[in-house]
């Protein structure tokens, strides 16, 4: 019988073969868990939580299991707990827990209760996100590591978390667990486990098409190992790597369904896949093409892709708002004193300095543009506002509007408290590729009045 | 035709039948002997270097159960050190009394659990079956409620009435609570000798003492009890000393049922021949090198045990040697090794930065140009756009190999916020070292700054 659960679990979960094994081996029998804690690290989508939770309900263990993002504060925690160990059915009339709980000595105490009365031995605590318990109250982490000593009863705690145990030391000394590593999937294994997706496949060609191809294990697994020559330097995490293998999968066969290219053909496939791969590289893990059909997503990305171009390009600000935020952005990444040379048109020449061809060559992680915005007063960014603007415009009301409009979008940020009236400060919230975008369409050339780029 | 097909069924049905019974037996035996190496671990408690400690805890109990004296003493001793195991053992014999049982009560306080005194308090409550007695009473103090406690054990004479033990374990978070009340009344209670009462604190920190404000340091015996573990003068004695313990551990004991008597004898010798092991040896004197705690040798060893899965599994020097080598990983380098290409062209890209401006921090907009400046200068480097490179960058920070350095003041946008490398070029050396299937161009970027 357990031979088949670890079959089981091993075919469900592939690649994770020896990591089913020792957790098998910590925890599998009844009368060999003696093991106080485990922890399980490993970085994100290596199977940490779905492996454990499967595990323990295929070997129908009693377990508690708690995610502490969900069980934020302590109270929660141990009521959760307590809940989850005594099968506490929670009325949702009156939502009471098994006991009202806050601290640990009444945890311990009700813990004790239960077993006396079903007997808790060899239950289970699995407490996921366990990096979370750093930032909880001092005790938690300590006694939890150590719980069996001191509640007296034979309970494992197992602990998950994407951080390794190094991370965890702090001012309470603590009792080192029994350590499981979940290593990241490398290519191969990533191919093996891609590939068992064919099933899905079919049901998209389907889905998408109204017929079916007839394309074998090869053919999917071929696509697969191209999708990973693209998405594997950027990627190794498994769910992000299978939605997008899912979303491209029906681009891949689209000329095959409309018979211009042969299944055989894999040349031409790659050759007419390979734009759209490359679409969806630039917006892994954005996951923008979401509620989209498959077959708009195609038409969209090829057409053009989302960026934070578009964004600016979508937002649509009045001509002085535009103007405004360029002055905005000027006064942020300009130091003051440059001004005077930057916009005032005869300011005389300037005596080089040696200290100037010493600015010149500053390295690029001086530059004004890498170290952040500064702050800047309100009445220089209407001095600067009205030197780029070429028309002359009387300074009025609508103008302070649209000043506190782009506060209010955070495309700037008012640095002052809302009480300060006179010499408010600001600071200007966008990139260089924004501001870059929004100069374009006034027709304004935004590199000329940089300090950064004068000298280039 | 018929006649092979029913010779190849007979064939098959037989051994599968015979290896389910093989492996059925085999596997018993080799459950038993795990178990009996578990139980070796985990419950027998070998106290042989405590002897002396051993007995001043005992006396010091038993005076006070017997003869009605009021004592406290500190326990003081490393972590892991066996402490605890020392008091809970010496408990187990004497709660077993009939003395104790007729006129004793035994309160554990834990600091970790009793993180306040008003706890404690209700915990004391609870341990001694007052909790009807002190029931709709309202106390005007912590040292009026207490003493309402102690006094309802008394009944008239001093003959009869009952001894408290107060086991304090992780005796320094007390020292903590507000005022020390609880620590205050214990000791003055037990130094004025109004009942008898034995405070037993323990504690890993050496300073203790230090901690203890005046007043209740002058309340207190001074009687300090250390363990450190396995006091031995020179190394070599220590060595000896853990290849003893070690050998006494994976020992299968006589008295152990469900095993054979010639599979223990051949276990205990194969056990002896392994310990005589000259690499054996040296991953023993490697093990105490790194850590002397109890609890280490503990999980190295149930690491080990648990390979112990097949038929005539042996524990061999091999796996001591594997679990050895897992046990000295440096896990941040498997952190890194678990990064894509393009986190660890970040990472080499702080790398570079830290030992430029000599460990000055870094914000993603320098970190960006950096790796653009290698991107372009190797065309096989397939350029990605800037959120996803900022998403990889954010995986680094929530896998905190780099953290950030709080600059406080007004908030600052997420590309220029200032962080510093968690991890060392050392590490990131042996990552890119680790890690199949680099592009050249990569490792050797890692190995030199120039593009």
């Amino acid at each position: 019988m357990d031979e088949g659960i670890m079959d089981y679990l091993k075919r469900v979960f592939p690649e994770r073969g020896k990591q089913i094994t020792e957790l098998y081996n910590l925890i599998g029998r009844p009368d060999e868990r003696y093991a106080t804690s485990i922890f399980i690290y490993g970085g994100t989508s290596v199977g940490k939580t779905s492996i454990t939770k499967s595990l323990l309900r295929k070997l129908n263990m009693k377990h508690a299991f708690v995610n502490l993002t969900e069980c934020y504060s302590s109270k929660l925690l141990y009521e959760n707990i307590l809940n989850k160990l005594s099968d506490h059915k929670i009325d949702p009339l009156t939502g009471q827990p098994y006991a009202k709980c806050d601290n640990m000595m009444d945890f311990v105490y009700y813990l004790q209760e239960i077993h006396a009365e079903m007997n808790l031995d060899g239950s289970v605590i699995v407490l996921d996100r366990a990096e979370k318990l750093r930032s909880m109250e001092f005790n938690l982490l300590p006694v939890f590591l150590r719980f069996r000593e001191i509640c007296k009863i034979n309970i494992t705690v197992l602990f998950i978390s994407e951080l390794i145990f190094e991370k965890f030391y702090g001012r309470a000394g603590l009792v080192e667990p029994i350590r499981v590593h979940f290593p990241q999937y490398n290519k191969e294994e990533l191919l093996n486990i891609l590939s068992e997706d064919i099933h899905y496949a079919r049901q998209a060609i389907l889905n998408d098409f109204d017929e079916l191809i007839d394309f074998d294990e090869n053919f999917y697994r071929n696509y697969v190992n191209l999708f990973l020559s693209m998405f594997y330097r950027v990627c190794r995490d498994l769910s992000e790597l299978r939605y997008m293998a899912r979303i491209n999968f029906v681009k891949y066969s689209e000329p095959i369904m409309n018979k211009e290219t042969s299944i055989d053909d894999s040349m031409t496939l790659w050759r007419k896949v390979a734009p759209a791969l490359k679409s969806s590289l630039e917006v892994l893990y954005l996951r923008i093409a979401d509620d989209k059909t498959h077959s708009e997503t195609a038409k969209q990305s090829s057409s053009s892709t989302f960026s934070k171009q578009n964004v600016a390009r979508t937002l649509e600000l009045p001509f002085y708002a535009k103007y405004l935020l360029i002055a905005a952005f000027l006064a942020s990444y300009n130091p003051a004193k440059e001004d005077k040379r930057m916009f005032v048109k005869n300011h005389g020449k300037k005596v080089k300095s040696k200290s100037d061809i010493k600015k010149k060559s500053k390295v690029s992680e001086q530059l004004n543009t890498q170290l952040g915005p500064k702050p800047f007063t309100l009445d220089r960014l209407l001095a600067i506002f009205y030197s780029i603007l070429d028309e002359n415009i009387g300074f009025n009301n609508n103008l302070l509007v649209q000043l506190s409009s782009l506060v209010e979008l955070q495309l700037l940020s008012s640095l002052s408290d809302n009480f300060v009236l006179d010499g408010r400060k600001y600071k200007c919230n966008v990139n260089f590729d924004f501001i870059q975008t929004i100069s374009k369409m006034v027709g304004f050339n935004i590199r000329k009045y940089l300090s950064d780029f004068s000298h280039m | 035709m018929l006649n092979v097909i029913s010779n190849f069924e007979i064939n098959v049905a037989l051994p599968v039948e015979l290896y389910i019974i093989k492996n059925m037996k085999e596997d018993k035996i080799i459950a038993n002997v795990r178990k009996c190496l578990y139980e070796n671990i985990y419950e027998n408690i070998n106290l042989t270097s405590y002897e002396d400690q051993r007995l001043k805890v005992s006396t010091l109990i038993q005076s006070t159960v017997e003869y009605g004296e009021a004592n406290s003493a500190l326990v003081i001793g490393p972590r892991g050190s066996g402490k605890t195991t020392l008091v809970q053992d010496v408990l187990k014999e004497v709660t077993s009394k009939k003395s104790f049982i007729d006129n004793s009560f035994l309160v554990e306080l834990n600091g970790l659990i009793h993180t306040n005194d008003n706890l404690a308090l209700k915990s004391i409550t609870r341990q001694m079956n007052l909790l009807n007695v002190v029931e709709g009473k309202v106390f005007g103090s912590f040292a009026e409620n207490f003493a309402f406690l102690l006094a309802s054990l008394k009944s008239g004479q001093k003959e009869s009435s009952k001894s408290v033990i107060f086991i304090l374990d992780e005796f320094d978070f007390f020292c903590a609570h507000h005022n020390q009340t609880l620590l205050y009344n214990l000791f003055d209670i037990s130094q004025s000798a109004q009942t008898a009462i034995c405070v037993l604190g323990i504690t890993c920190r050496l300073d203790v003492m230090e901690l203890l404000e005046k007043r209740i340091k002058s309340r207190f015996s001074h009687r300090q009890i250390f363990t450190f573990a396995d006091t031995h003068s020179d190394e070599n004695q220590l060595f000896e000393a853990q290849l003893k313990n070690v050998n006494e551990l994976l020992t299968i004991a006589k008295s152990v049922k469900g095993l054979s008597t010639s599979y223990k004898n051949n276990w205990n010798k194969h056990i002896q021949d392994l310990m005589k092991n000259k690499q054996m040896k040296n991953i023993i004197q490697r093990l105490i090198d790194i850590n002397i705690d109890k609890n280490c040798l503990k999980n190295f060893l149930t690491s080990v045990i648990l390979n112990l899965q097949d038929d005539d599994a042996v524990l061999s020097v091999s796996q001591f040697q594997e679990q050895l080598e897992l046990f000295e990983r440096d896990e941040k380098v498997q952190v890194l090794k678990d990064l894509n290409v393009l986190e660890l062209c970040l990472i080499i890209a702080m790398k570079h930065h830290t030992e430029i401006y000599v460990n000055q921090p870094m914000n993603f907009e320098m970190i960006l140009t950096r790796y653009m400046k290698f991107a372009n200068a190797n065309s096989s480097i397939q350029s990605v756009q800037r959120p996803v490179i900022m998403k990889a960058f954010e995986h680094l920070q929530h896998s905190e190999l780099i953290a950030l350095v709080t600059t406080g003041g007004s908030k600052f946008q997420k590309e220029y916020q200032l962080f510093k490398l968690l991890a060392t070029s050392k590490q990131i050396a042996e990552a890119v070292k680790l890690s199949p299937g680099l592009p050249t161009e990569v490792i050797q970027w890692a190995n030199s700054s120039l593009i």
